[in-house]
């Protein structure tokens, strides 16, 4: 469960503050799932990026699972990635010398698994996303929609309990961009919350919640509170 | 991360760039290649040439004189010195150079005038026949022994005991053969021995021109020295400046060639250390160049988990495997290089265990020194920058 409270994130620019964040305030219940939508400089990365527990906030509360974040040491933020965030970027980010297998095996011997351990949950992973068969290709030798299942793999791997995907099929055609979207649906479907980041209102849609945010604030809210 | 991942992460990320990989190990491979050969070559020249002055006698002093005026030691002054403490033979040499001639054959060769114990002081072998010996010396005999290569040349055989060889016009009987010598500095392979008392009156010159001296045991060849400048002293007047004699002692040889190849040695591991430390700075280089190409790769590890220290061992582990793969294959080329030169210059040489435990360990040292710097700014990235970074 994610909860935000007056979550405020400035950014210097130069000789100018950016005020990325103005004020947040968020809730989102294990298991839902959440589009937020936004033009591009609205905040909605930098939102994703305290989420996700990549940066902290200069200001207000975050909670994770009810523990406080903004407390953490840069250690115990790289275990919360690790087991309980998977991220899903627009770009796939993959390692290009590494197999699909072994990019899905990657957050696994970070968190210093047994390799029949790994092995099983990246079989798994990558059996989930519909690519069993292609599991010693390379992300080069592969589409871009397989490479953005690749990457959902990798996130699913560590069995986190939220998935964080920003733009995912920003990079895809829509086939594939709707084949990424089905995959994250079964996804809710089975319990994990998404956190779902984009600009386009359609894929935005499919989503049960949906928020759109203006100049580092939250202007709307489907399931009530905004106007 | 454990560290067998790291170091098969390292070996993926050096296969990616195998040309850049290789001319950063090129640093090291030169760097060691030339400290080990260097370092083989000196201590190879170094065995040979201790061996050498040792197979002399190491308890063996020999008294060069060298003054102008004669010194006119005799036989009995000699047996005098032979009761000095330290010392247990003494025996005077009448060394000249002369023609030689047999049948057909000529040529100028050392001739040394010796008394029977000489072979026993200076540790000479025979191959064939007998060495000079008392009754020879009593009865002015015309016997002589040679070395090998004095055979060789003037009779063009080893088979040469009974020929007969001429000595400024005085005609000799050769009675034995020298053993060809393994040795540069007492080599008598081109010298003929006489009978002292054949040589005093061939050469018409009573006065020794050495004397070789054998200490009790090689602990005390320098007391032996002492007392034999003493001796001399006395006998013979003040050696000042080494106007009348010097003493060589083949400890002090020993001692001065070890000082001189311990310097050699500081030198090259200089010359060392500096190629490696220019090694290492290519490899620093090449890692940095190497943390900026992949500052993205190191914002994904960051995002799905990677701790600092995983990032930090990672390309740690890297530097290391460049300096140390360099290290054993500028061994290896090495062991190659040594055979050549070994064979060149006709000296067995290897590459002692030690060379190759310090050439590696100093390869893994320079890797960590040079690869930590750019490993710790990897790991300080920032995930966001570093996952914005195109």
């Amino acid at each position: 469960m994610i909860e935000l409270k007056g979550i405020i994130k400035t950014y210097r620019m130069g000789a100018t503050e950016v005020r990325a964040l103005n004020g947040i305030d968020l809730a989102v219940e294990d298991g839902e799932f959440i589009a937020v939508t936004g033009a591009s400089g609205s905040g909605k990365s930098t939102l994703m990026n305290i989420i996700g527990c990549l940066d902290l906030a200069d200001e207000g509360e975050y909670r994770l699972g009810g523990r406080l974040i903004g407390d953490y040491s840069e250690r115990e933020l790289a275990e919360i990635r690790n087991r309980e965030i998977g991220f899903v970027f627009q770009q796939f980010n993959l390692l290009p010398r590494l197999s699909a297998y072994e990019n899905v095996e990657l957050p696994l011997i970070y968190q210093g698994l047994s390799l029949p351990e790994r092995k099983r949950r990246v079989r798994n992973a990558l059996e989930r996303v519909g690519l069993f068969d292609r599991m010693s290709h390379r992300p080069s030798e592969l589409s871009g929609g397989q490479q953005q299942r690749v990457a959902i793999a990798r996130a699913l791997s560590t069995y986190p309990s939220l998935i964080l995907a920003d733009e995912p099929t920003g990079n895809l055609d829509s086939k594939s961009g709707k084949e990424i979207m089905n995959i994250l649906l079964e996804l809710n479907a089975d319990g994990k919350g998404i956190v779902l980041i984009t600009h386009d209102s359609a894929i935005a849609a499919a989503a049960k919640r949906r928020i759109h945010m203006t100049d580092g604030k939250i202007d709307s809210d489907s399931a009530g509170g905004g106007s | 991360m454990k560290f067998t991942q790291s170091l098969k992460m390292a070996f993926i990320a050096l296969r990616g760039n195998k040309m850049r990989s290789f001319l950063t190990m090129l640093g090291i491979i030169i760097g060691v290649l030339a400290v080990t050969v260097l370092i083989s070559v000196v201590q190879g020249a170094t065995g040979v040439i201790t061996g050498q002055i040792e197979s002399l006698g190491s308890n063996l002093l020999q008294v060069r004189f060298t003054g102008a005026e004669p010194t006119y030691l005799t036989k009995s002054d000699l047996k005098a010195l032979e009761q000095e403490p330290y010392i247990k033979g003494v025996t005077g040499v009448i060394s000249k150079n002369a023609d030689v001639k047999a049948g057909d054959k000529s040529g100028s060769y050392g001739i040394e005038g010796v008394t029977s114990i000489y072979q026993s002081i200076t540790g000479q072998v025979l191959e064939r026949g007998r060495f000079i010996c008392d009754v020879d010396d009593e009865i002015h005999n015309h016997a002589a022994v040679v070395g090998a290569n004095v055979a060789t040349d003037l009779f063009g055989t080893k088979d040469c005991l009974g020929n007969k060889l001429n000595i400024n016009g005085y005609d000799f009987t050769v009675v034995g053969l020298l053993e060809a010598s393994q040795t540069m500095l007492a080599n008598k392979d081109d010298t003929i021995i006489i009978p002292l008392t054949t040589s005093q009156r061939l050469f018409a010159d009573k006065e020794f021109s050495s004397l070789y001296i054998s200490a009790s045991s090689p602990a005390d060849v320098d007391a032996a020295q002492t007392a034999t400048d003493d001796f001399l002293t006395r006998e013979i007047g003040a050696n000042d400046d080494y106007d009348k004699y010097r003493i060589i002692n083949q400890n002090a040889i020993l001692d001065v060639m070890n000082q001189v190849m311990g310097v050699m040695e500081i030198l090259l591991s200089g010359i060392a250390a500096i190629s490696l430390l220019v090694g290492g700075i290519g490899i620093m280089n090449i890692m940095l160049v190497s943390v900026t190409e992949r500052t993205r790769e190191i914002g994904i590890r960051k995002a799905i988990g990677a701790q600092k220290s995983d990032i930090l061992s990672q390309f740690l582990i890297e530097a290391v495997v460049l300096s140390v793969a360099g290290g054993a294959i500028g061994i290896a080329l090495s062991f190659l290089a040594l055979q050549v030169i070994g064979a060149a210059m006709g000296i067995g040489m290897t590459v002692s265990a030690g060379t190759v435990a310090l050439a590696l360990g100093f390869s893994a040292f320079v890797g960590v020194v040079f690869g930590i710097y750019p490993a710790n700014k990897a790991a300080k990235l920032n995930p966001i920058e570093a996952l914005r970074y195109e």
